[in-house]
């Protein structure tokens, strides 16, 4: 316990101060998404990183900077820390090029992350748009290694368009275990498209989604989950039993410098993850 | 820790600020709070100017093109080079296809030695700067009507006026320090008046907004000053005993019919009527302008009619009272009053003027050429048979500052030697066959001239970052290996030759600019304080002279192919060809990307979406830039910021010039907008 | 040794010479141009010293520089090395202004909670803090309102009050105690009559405050959601963004964090001060800004300021230094905004707007066509939002912003906090 001690001390000592990890693996999930296996350089640290379902790491790239990415792997999978990342300008284009064996710098975990003992006990039913299934896939494979601990599972997932389905692998897997629903849908399908096509209000209905001891766990782009909430809202679910994410700006990751505040909590500290009624008494504009 | 008193790089506000400096680098920014203008504060510009000092693109060594990419030299091998090349070159094709730019973010000293190298070196006065693309009709025009060319009074009198009228600037953004001038008059109860096609900032504080099309200046001015007239409101004791020719000038002006008032510049003749009662029955009323007037081809014009105006209602030639051309560069006041002109020595002595050239032959001890020089826009637009073959660029960036960018492009590319020295490897300098690099301001001493006349100094912080070195030296290292040995030691010594040789600054020397807060010229000698306002009691030219100017449309207009105006200009956080603010981390954040202000109703009849691509395409070409929608643009007309080396806007812009002052109309042209898919 | 003390003027000198030898001394300088700053003093003799006047900038920059190297960083082949940079360095402030030197206690606070802030902290951690009561409020100054000022009861090392020919020194934290104890020689205890004439001074400095700043009012009107959305629309059209108040705040301490490559192979990352009045302070990789208007920026910093610090803190972030008043080019300060605040007639309480009406204020639709798509939904029954994108008068991305905006939804929610950005 003590040498435990130590280490995480040592993790925090400095809290700006990145780790390096390599990366292992590198996973092509669609033509702008990479899902990325590291491990740290300093055995110690691997050995004793813990992190929950919904926490992000901040990662550092070589004269890039660093920017806040969540964990897309589950704290039981054993072979490290995986990363799905969006190309979306010049940090997250250059760790696209980085290849097996590359470095980047690595400080965390930070945010809440899922409530989980609050879900335990429940039926849940995950809503993921695009890039925004990968904190979800973190829990859903929680939820798996621990299956006795939840009930049903329902995992509703949309893409722009087939080619930028994530996780296909995850997705079929995850239909096949037993109280599990997952049904997916593309805004614009292509010809071999045999699946579902539309926005991904109506599956909703389609998955016969009760709210009773249920709890909805929604990510994706904003557009999405307005319309999400609005009907799950309608549907009978208490504003406490649908959870979300918010995005912000974020820089420290320790609620120190700023970025990230809305209303008098940080993203990074108090969040990401909040209730739709914590979501709503923000005070709007700040 | 030390600190280090010195001038801002950015605008000709002028504001000076503390370098904080620590084991050789800058760490920190400090407004003075002492300084008139500074007051404590500065711009976002100013409060991070110096990140891109240790940039780490700045140039380190010179460059020199070898089987067509720019490579590794040495000094020595550089500065022989340039000197071999621009000696051969003048010799096989004559001096006069040698051209010169100098540059408004240099010091005075490098200005006058640069114009110094031209004429005396090389023998040519093939020496321009971008003066030439921002208030050379300022120059022209003032010079016609009062005889001197600058701001009138000095910045903090604004505070002081009852009335400003603002027109052509979007004060805020371009010269904050200014602007927070206006506010203060604003809070002593001051009338502001805003004449704008786009709905700046400051038109939500004014008193009478008007909203002009494009182009249209003379029209609103001459309105105005009709309403002037036939309400009696001009000031006859001024007109008589102070101005020239107003007799023809009035007769004409009774002839305008104010019905063109709204048919072409479309502001209500009501509207424009308050504007005139407001500007004119008050006793101090100053008008401020910039680039929205002067870069037209009738740019002179439209200087001339402001100063028609400020002579007919008596608004010159007392405190907070005047006319002021906001000048844009740190130093292209400086730059100009160092005769980094093609006609004018230093202190806008002509150089047609044989006394004037003999006066300067004595000291300089060679000989000078008569011929009249070429422009800046000429040397890239001209045509004619007097081709130039080679050329030196200091400081300046005309491959994305210039008009009509292919054909400057396709000019610079046609150079048979271009020599560029720059902080950064900048877009001109890829044109070049040889790269020097070149200290910034935080490297070296010197002084800047604010747009308020006000000399103050620039002081060295650090040494120059790699093997860079000042222009100064640059230019006396290169003065030597072409047979004219220039022994400055110091900018110090520079600025006694320019003491003597210049009237206006006859007075200025290094000593004094240590004590208070630097000197306005005319400062015609040591004992002389400097003159904070121009023109007291009699004008430079003796008598202001009116002249009627008639209306002449912009060069091209939006027809059914190009159904768009598109006008051009800077925003707050960068600063022109952005070689500086888009290394700067607070800036390039701030703007991080081009865009098109377009009106949302323009937009959605085109299917344009906010913030998504959008294609601008003028006759000279096109660019791909992100739609931002605004009302403050009015419908059919869309503004384009020319910061962005990727989606350069001069691309759009043509090379139609104003006649006399060569200004090419960067305000004024036609586009049509295509969504991208 | 007792609390209080009193040090002649003519020994000034020699105790700072002291000091100057054991720790870096910093004090408020006036240079040969005329303003006063805090300057590291190399040698006691040739500097004019001025307790008369706050200097241009507070004395945070010594403990949160505007730029600072938090680590150097190296790629060598594949591998990504980091090299820390932790400076430590014993000081002394002599000479601060009870506002600033409550900013910096402030500031302790933020960098010591939770994660601790090892760059602030060791620079912090040895650093004597003497300051010097205010007899005279200075232009702009409401530190007596912020109750930060002029003469503090707490949080010093040392604090002291200007009599005449002499100091009184109060002993404040152990290491005030440490430093005279030291030096004693310099010192001797100071007299009834000096308590009485220090009392009377600070009584007399109290008393001529002009300026009284309702903090109070202010903040429960905010947090009542009484301040109307013009107020905020006139700040944000005043403030030109120039982040000069940000800067110059005692207390501000936003920052960002950035690399600065040095070489292809090296670089650092640094801290640089920020400031929320800047659009690129939220804005996201992807574009999106959750305070795209100026009006929204100033009115977070204002929030930060007061009701925000209130909850957390139990004071308003603002120590009455009025630097923000003296610098801001359009009254965006503490004191304008305050007074603006105070003496506004309360808003009237909104009623919540409907989809459509959102969609007009946004810009979507207008007035004309928002009529005709409610009568044509009348008809066929449809929701408001399908109504429009059928007839492509907003598209299915509008509808859903409104949408989220009648939820009272962030335009940032879930996209996963930090989803692959």
């Amino acid at each position: 316990m003590e040498d435990r001690a130590q280490i995480l001390r040592k993790m925090v000592a400095n809290i700006y101060h990145p780790h390096s990890a390599s990366i292992q693996g590198v996973k092509e999930e669609t033509r702008d998404i990479k899902t990325l296996t590291l491990v740290f350089k300093d055995q110690e640290i691997q050995d004793h990183f813990t992190f929950q379902p919904g926490q992000f790491v901040l990662v550092s790239v070589f004269n890039c900077g660093e920017a806040p990415i969540s964990i897309s792997s589950s704290p039981t999978f054993s072979e490290g820390l995986q990363l799905s990342i969006k190309k979306m300008g010049l940090l997250t284009g250059e760790i696209h090029r980085y290849t097996e064996g590359e470095e980047v710098g690595l400080r965390g975990p930070y945010g809440n992350g899922f409530p989980l003992d609050e879900l335990c006990g429940h039926n849940l039913l995950f809503v993921g748009g695009g890039i925004g299934l990968a904190p979800l896939r973190s829990l859903i494979q929680y939820v798996f290694s621990k299956r006795s601990e939840f009930g049903r599972v329902t995992v509703l997932y949309g893409a722009r368009t087939p080619r930028d389905i994530v996780f296909k692998d995850d997705l079929a897997a995850w239909g096949r275990e037993k109280d599990v629903k997952v049904l997916t849908t593309v805004y614009r399908d292509n010809p071999e498209w045999k699946g579902e096509v539309g926005p991904l209000s109506p599956l909703l209905e389609k998955a016969a989604i009760s709210p009773s001891n249920t709890k909805a766990i929604i990510c994706g782009h904003p557009a999405i989950i307005s319309y999400v909430i609005f009907d799950l809202l309608k549907m009978g679910f208490a504003e406490d039993e649908i959870i979300s994410t918010l995005e912000r700006n974020m820089k420290c990751g320790v609620g120190k410098c700023g970025h990230c505040s809305i209303g008098s909590k940080f993203t990074c500290m108090h969040g990401p993850v909040f209730t739709y009624r914590q979501i709503k008494e923000f005070p709007s504009v700040l | 820790m030390h600190r280090v008193l010195t001038t801002c790089c950015f605008c000709a506000c002028g504001c000076n600020l503390y370098l904080e400096v620590e084991a050789e680098k800058i760490v920190g920014v400090i407004p003075s709070r002492e300084h008139p203008i500074a007051r404590g504060n500065l711009c976002l510009k100013g409060w991070n100017s110096s990140e891109f000092v240790h940039h780490k693109d700045r140039l380190r060594y010179p460059l020199i093109r070898k089987n067509g990419r720019l490579v590794k030299a040495s000094w020595e091998e550089a500065l022989d080079l340039v000197a071999k090349k621009l000696s051969d070159i003048k010799e096989r094709y004559g001096a006069e296809c040698l051209g010169v730019l100098s540059s408004a973010k240099c010091t005075n000293e490098e200005n006058y030695l640069l114009m110094k190298f031209a004429r005396a070196v090389l023998k040519t006065n093939n020496v321009d700067h971008c003066a030439r693309l921002c208030h050379s009709p300022s120059v022209i025009g003032l010079s016609n009507a009062f005889g001197s060319a600058a701001m009138t009074n000095a910045i903090s009198e604004l505070a002081g006026a009852e009335v400003i009228l603002v027109t052509g600037s979007n004060t805020t953004e371009q010269h904050p320090q200014i602007a927070r001038f206006i506010f203060d008059a604003l809070a002593r109860g001051a009338k502001l008046i805003v004449v704008d096609p786009r709905r700046i900032l400051l038109s939500r504080f004014a008193h009478v907004y008007l909203q002009p099309r494009l182009g249209t200046d003379v029209i609103w001015l001459n309105g105005m000053m009709k309403i002037i007239l036939e309400e009696g409101l001009f000031d006859d004791a001024f007109i008589e005993m102070r101005t020239e020719n107003f007799r023809a000038f009035s007769e004409m002006l009774r002839s305008f019919d104010l019905k063109h008032v709204q048919a072409i510049s479309g502001i209500p003749v009501e509207d424009l009527r308050r504007a005139a009662r407001t500007y004119a029955s008050v006793k101090r009323a100053m008008i401020i302008y910039s680039m929205g007037i002067t870069q037209h081809i009738s740019g002179t014009d439209n200087v001339q009619s402001i100063a028609n105006m400020a002579m007919l209602t008596g608004h010159v030639e007392q405190e907070c009272t005047g006319v002021g051309p906001l000048r844009g560069q740190n130093n292209v006041q400086g730059a100009c009053d160092m005769g980094a002109l093609p006609g004018t020595l230093s202190g806008y002595q002509s150089v047609a003027d044989e006394g004037i050239r003999k006066k300067f032959e004595r000291v300089w001890k060679t000989d000078l050429p008569t011929a009249p020089g070429l422009t800046a826009t000429d040397m890239f637009h001209g045509t004619g048979d007097k081709k130039i073959q080679a050329m030196f660029i200091m400081g300046e960036n005309p491959a994305l500052s210039h008009p009509d960018l292919k054909t400057t492009r396709a000019a610079l590319q046609a150079l048979e030697f271009v020599a560029v020295s720059d902080i950064f490897l900048t877009e001109t300098a890829e044109f070049a066959d040889v790269v020097l690099p070149a200290a910034s301001f935080a490297e070296k001493d010197g002084t800047f001239t604010s747009t308020e006349r006000r000399i103050q100094r620039i002081r060295k912080a650090i040494s120059p970052v790699g093997t860079s070195k000042p222009d100064w030296q640059i230019i006396r290292e290169l003065s030597s290996r072409m047979n004219c040995p220039m022994d400055y030691e110091s900018p110090a010594e520079i600025m006694e030759e320019i003491a003597m040789l210049t009237p206006i600054y006859g007075g200025v020397y290094y000593d004094r600019l240590e004590r208070g807060w630097g000197l306005f010229w005319p400062c015609p000698n040591r004992d002389h304080p400097g003159t904070p306002f121009l023109h007291k009691g009699s004008f430079a030219r003796g008598k202001g002279r009116f002249e009627y100017i008639s209306y002449r449309p912009p060069a091209e207009i939006p027809d059914d192919a190009y159904p768009f105006y598109l006008t051009t200009g800077r925003i707050y956080e960068h600063w022109h060809t952005g070689s500086m603010t888009r290394r700067i981390t607070a800036l390039s954040r701030e703007q991080p990307e081009a865009f098109v202000e377009i009106n949302p109703k323009d937009a959605k009849r085109l299917g344009v979406a906010n913030a998504k691509p959008v294609r601008v395409v003028s006759r000279r070409g096109e660019i791909t830039v992100k739609a931002r929608f605004t009302d403050d643009v009015p419908e059919k007309t869309v503004f384009i910021p020319f910061h962005f080396r990727e989606a350069p806007a001069n691309i759009l812009t043509h090379g139609h010039c104003d006649p006399g002052a060569k200004i090419p109309e960067f305000k004024v042209c036609a586009v049509r907008l295509e969504p991208v898919q | 040794m007792p609390d209080e003390l009193i040090l002649d003027k003519e020994h000034l000198t020699g105790f700072l010479r002291k000091i100057a030898k054991e720790r870096e001394l910093v004090a408020p300088v006036k240079n040969s141009h005329g303003d006063t700053l805090f300057e590291v003093v190399s040698s006691v003799d040739d500097i004019s010293l001025d307790l008369e006047s706050k200097p241009v900038m507070p004395a945070k920059n010594f403990f949160l520089p505007r730029t600072e190297t938090l680590f150097h960083y190296q790629r060598k082949g594949k591998q990504y090395l980091f090299k820390e940079v932790l400076p430590e360095v014993p000081r002394v402030l002599f000479g601060l202004r009870s506002c600033d030197l409550w900013a910096i206690l402030f500031l302790d606070v933020v960098f010591q909670e939770n994660f601790k802030d090892r760059y602030y902290l060791n620079r912090r951690s040895d650093t004597v803090l003497i300051n010097i009561g205010c007899r005279e409020p200075m232009r702009n100054c409401f530190c007596k309102s912020a109750k930060s000022g002029p003469f503090l009861t707490q949080g010093y090392d040392l604090q002291l009050t200007d009599l005449g020919d002499r100091f009184f020194v109060e002993i404040g934290r152990p290491r005030g105690r440490e430093l005279v104890e030291k030096w004693d020689y310099f010192f001797r205890p100071a007299t009834n009559r000096d308590r009485d004439e220090q009392y009377e001074i600070v009584l007399e400095a109290e008393s001529r405050f002009e300026r009284i700043v309702d903090f109070d009012t202010a903040i429960s009107r905010f947090i009542n959601n009484e301040v109307d959305d013009a107020l905020w629309e006139e700040l944000g059209n005043r403030c030109q963004g120039c982040g000069g108040c940000a800067y110059v705040c005692p207390t501000c301490y936003c920052f960002n964090i950035v690399d600065r490559p040095d070489s292809e192979t090296e670089g650092q990352r640094l801290r640089i001060h920020d400031a929320c009045t800047l659009a690129g302070f939220t804005r996201l990789a992807g574009g999106h800004n959750p305070r795209h208007e100026r009006s929204r920026r100033v009115r977070r910093r204002f929030y930060h300021k007061l009701p925000f610090a209130q909850e957390k803190y139990h004071r308003p972030s603002c120590v009455g230094c009025g630097r923000c008043v003296e610098i801001c080019f359009g009254r965006v300060d503490m004191i304008h905004f305050i007074r603006m605040v105070c003496e506004r007639p309360e808003k009237s309480k909104e009623a919540s707007l409907r989809l459509g009406e959102i969609l007009v204020r946004a810009g979507v639709i207008s007035t004309e066509e928002l009529k005709i798509a409610l009568e044509k939904q009348d008809r066929t029954g449809k929701l408001l939002g399908t109504q429009l994108i059928e007839d492509g008068l907003a598209t299915g991305k509008e509808i859903a912003f409104a949408l989220g905006r009648q939820l009272g939804i962030p335009e940032t929610v879930g996209t996963g906090g930090v989803v692959g950005r």
